[in-house]
């Protein structure tokens, strides 16, 4: 740790001032209740209180050591005790010989100094407590401060962390199931083989390329989305369907990327999965109020159990708008007797400024 | 010799196709059906007896296990899926093979000469009911549905609609809205696989879906019963009392 008297311009300044107001009511009390000549009593207030100035700065080391996490009270409080009579000790004897020594002649200024040691030797010794106080109060501030800036980084990271992992998740079985389907058109309809190795790829290629934009034009992230479906479709023929309705408006709307294309997959697996007869998938995309909504409903056989509630897909994408927007509910789902239907809010921003 | 009969399960045409398409190399494996669902599969297995299907997985409404449960002379199977997370599973069920789809002719060839060994070889039957009720005590997951068989109907029944269940011999009674089935388990298969936050079993004989209980009553001196919504009273064991309190 750094001693903060040194590096820190302003804590030094504070504490210069501190002692020179010291030395001003030190040089106060010695010439009026000890009736001093007044230029003994600057050089004594300044001597003492200069030197005491340079001493308290190295205290910094002796309270940054003696560490309250590391050490036992007892360890501490004798440690301190031996270096307060030490540096007292020192900063009396180094003062009274600079004084009588060198600079001051004058004997009855020496026999003052002199019979006020012990007085000089207490102040020291409250001197030094009062130092190493303040120094306890600055490292516990630092170390909290720390500590805050460290925690903030982390959530920082964690939310980032958070994020990718949820956009992440192209279903592998989407992928060996389509490439499945390219094998066996392979032999059947080679051209319709090319055709669906070409729209997969595109779309792996615009989902893996988003991961590392978050956001997209809602319509970009609709051409993503149906080229999901169309591969799908050629996998399901006659038990897929697909159905759009968008305001014109709505299209250039920024909208988290990879939002809609898990919730076909819902669609997909709850519907299409689960079912003999035709799934039709309905997307639609309004304004209303201060909201884009986008719905993606679905039929499904409701005698096919599958699990109750929502999923980890669905899951994912509330959490994950609830970490751009800040804000809870921006995604519903609602299920009827055969129609599930999944609303997703995305607040319209008058300025962009959402997190990064 | 006799051409070996197959059937073909899968929900997705093109796959399907592919099992064709490969198995066109194969004079002596005659396709006699192929089935876009699983109630086609059973009716298929169960009409035309076939040596060995090629069954899918992940279908609408009956999965591929629970295709297995009921029927009553599984044929040679190999699997063909894109999941590989049900591989131990289906060895379990004494599966010939497990293609991970997309799997080439050769993987396909090589399933294809196992599986014909195992029909040639005739394993009894026996082998592979053990191997199939002893599959579904791997899973982990709560049970969704029941898969039974009353006489030429299959039906499905959603946990959420049971009552409550009672042991009968080697079966299990369930008491469901829509009547009772009867299922070839054991009370502790479902025990253990039903949602132990729903179903308490209360006694040796009986488990009890919790929100159909109305209310617990003293019975005989240190000996109680439960009143279902439906008005039927079951018995509850000291255990089963226990249990019940620290739900309520």
């Amino acid at each position: 740790m750094t001693n903060p008297y040194i590096s820190n311009r302003k804590i030094f300044y504070m504490y210069a001032s501190l002692w020179c107001m010291i030395a001003f009511l030190h040089f106060l009390i010695i010439t009026i209740n000890l009736k001093m000549k007044w230029q003994f009593a600057a050089m004594d207030a300044v001597v003492f209180n200069l030197l005491y100035l340079a001493i308290g700065i190295s205290l910094w080391f002796m309270a940054s050591y003696n560490s309250l996490e590391n050490y036992t009270t007892r360890k501490i409080l004798i440690n301190h005790f031996s270096a307060a009579v030490i540096t007292t000790g020192c900063w009396i004897g180094i003062s009274y010989f600079l004084l009588t020594g060198i600079l001051i002649d004058n004997k009855i200024y020496k026999d003052e100094l002199y019979n006020s040691l012990i007085w000089r030797f207490l102040i020291g010794i409250l001197y030094y407590s009062v130092l190493t106080a303040i120094d306890y109060v600055i490292i516990y501030y630092n170390s909290f401060q720390t500590k805050l800036l460290k925690e903030l980084e982390l959530n920082t990271f964690v939310k980032e962390a958070e994020l990718k992992s949820l956009k992440y998740q192209i279903n592998p079985h989407f992928i060996f199931n389509s490439l499945n389907s390219i094998s066996s058109l392979t032999m059947t309809d080679p051209a319709k083989a090319r055709e669906m190795t070409i729209k997969l790829s595109q779309f792996l290629r615009s989902t893996l390329s988003k991961n590392e934009r978050q956001k997209s034009k809602l319509s970009e992230e609709i051409a993503n989305a149906k080229l999901y479906l169309e591969i799908e479709k050629v996998r399901f023929g006659e038990r897929l369907d697909f159905v759009e309705d968008m305001q014109k408006y709505c299209a250039d709307i920024e909208v988290p990327s990879m939002i809609l294309q898990p919730l076909f997959e819902n669609s997909i697996k709850h519907g299409v999965y689960e079912s003999i007869d035709t799934v039709v998938i309905k997307l639609l995309c309004r304004i209303e109020k201060d909201y884009l909504i986008i719905t993606v409903s679905n039929n499904f056989d409701p005698e096919a159990v599958s699990s109750k509630g929502e999923g980890i897909g669905l899951r994912n994408i509330r959490s994950r708008l609830k970490l751009i927007y800040n804000q809870e509910n921006l995604l519903v789902s609602k299920k009827e007797k055969s129609q599930f239907t999944v609303n997703i809010y995305i607040p319209l921003l008058k300025k962009e400024s959402e997190n990064e | 010799m006799n051409k070996i009969k197959a059937v073909i399960i899968d929900d997705e045409k093109l796959g399907r196709d592919i099992v064709k398409n490969y198995l066109s190399g194969y004079p002596a494996i005659e396709i006699t059906a192929e089935c876009a669902n699983g109630f086609e599969g059973i009716k298929a297995i169960n009409e035309l007896k076939p040596d060995l299907i090629f069954l899918d997985i992940q279908m609408p409404k009956i999965n591929g296990f629970e295709m297995l449960e009921i029927i009553e002379e599984p044929p040679v199977i190999i699997f063909t899926t894109a999941f590989d997370q049900y591989a131990l599973k289906a060895f379990e069920v004494n599966a010939a093979d497990y293609l991970l789809k997309p799997f080439s002719l050769e993987r396909f060839k090589e399933a294809v000469d196992k599986a014909v060994k195992q029909v040639e070889m005739n394993e009894p039957f026996s082998e592979k009911a053990k191997g199939l009720i002893k599959s579904n005590d791997e899973s982990k997951e709560f049970l969704e549905r029941v898969v039974v068989k009353t006489n030429q109907k299959i039906s499905i029944i959603p946990v959420d609609d049971i009552n409550y269940l009672e042991s009968q011999d080697d079966y299990v009674m369930l008491y469901t809205g829509q009547g009772k089935f009867l299922k070839q388990k054991t009370m502790k298969y479902f025990e253990e696989r039903l949602n132990p936050s729903e179903f308490v079993r209360i006694h040796r004989t009986h488990i009890v879906k919790l929100n159909r209980i109305k209310q617990i009553e003293l019975f005989e001196k240190e000996s109680y019963r439960v009143i279902l919504h439906t008005g039927e009273k079951l018995p509850v064991s000291k255990t089963g009392y226990q249990k019940l309190k620290e739900m309520f």
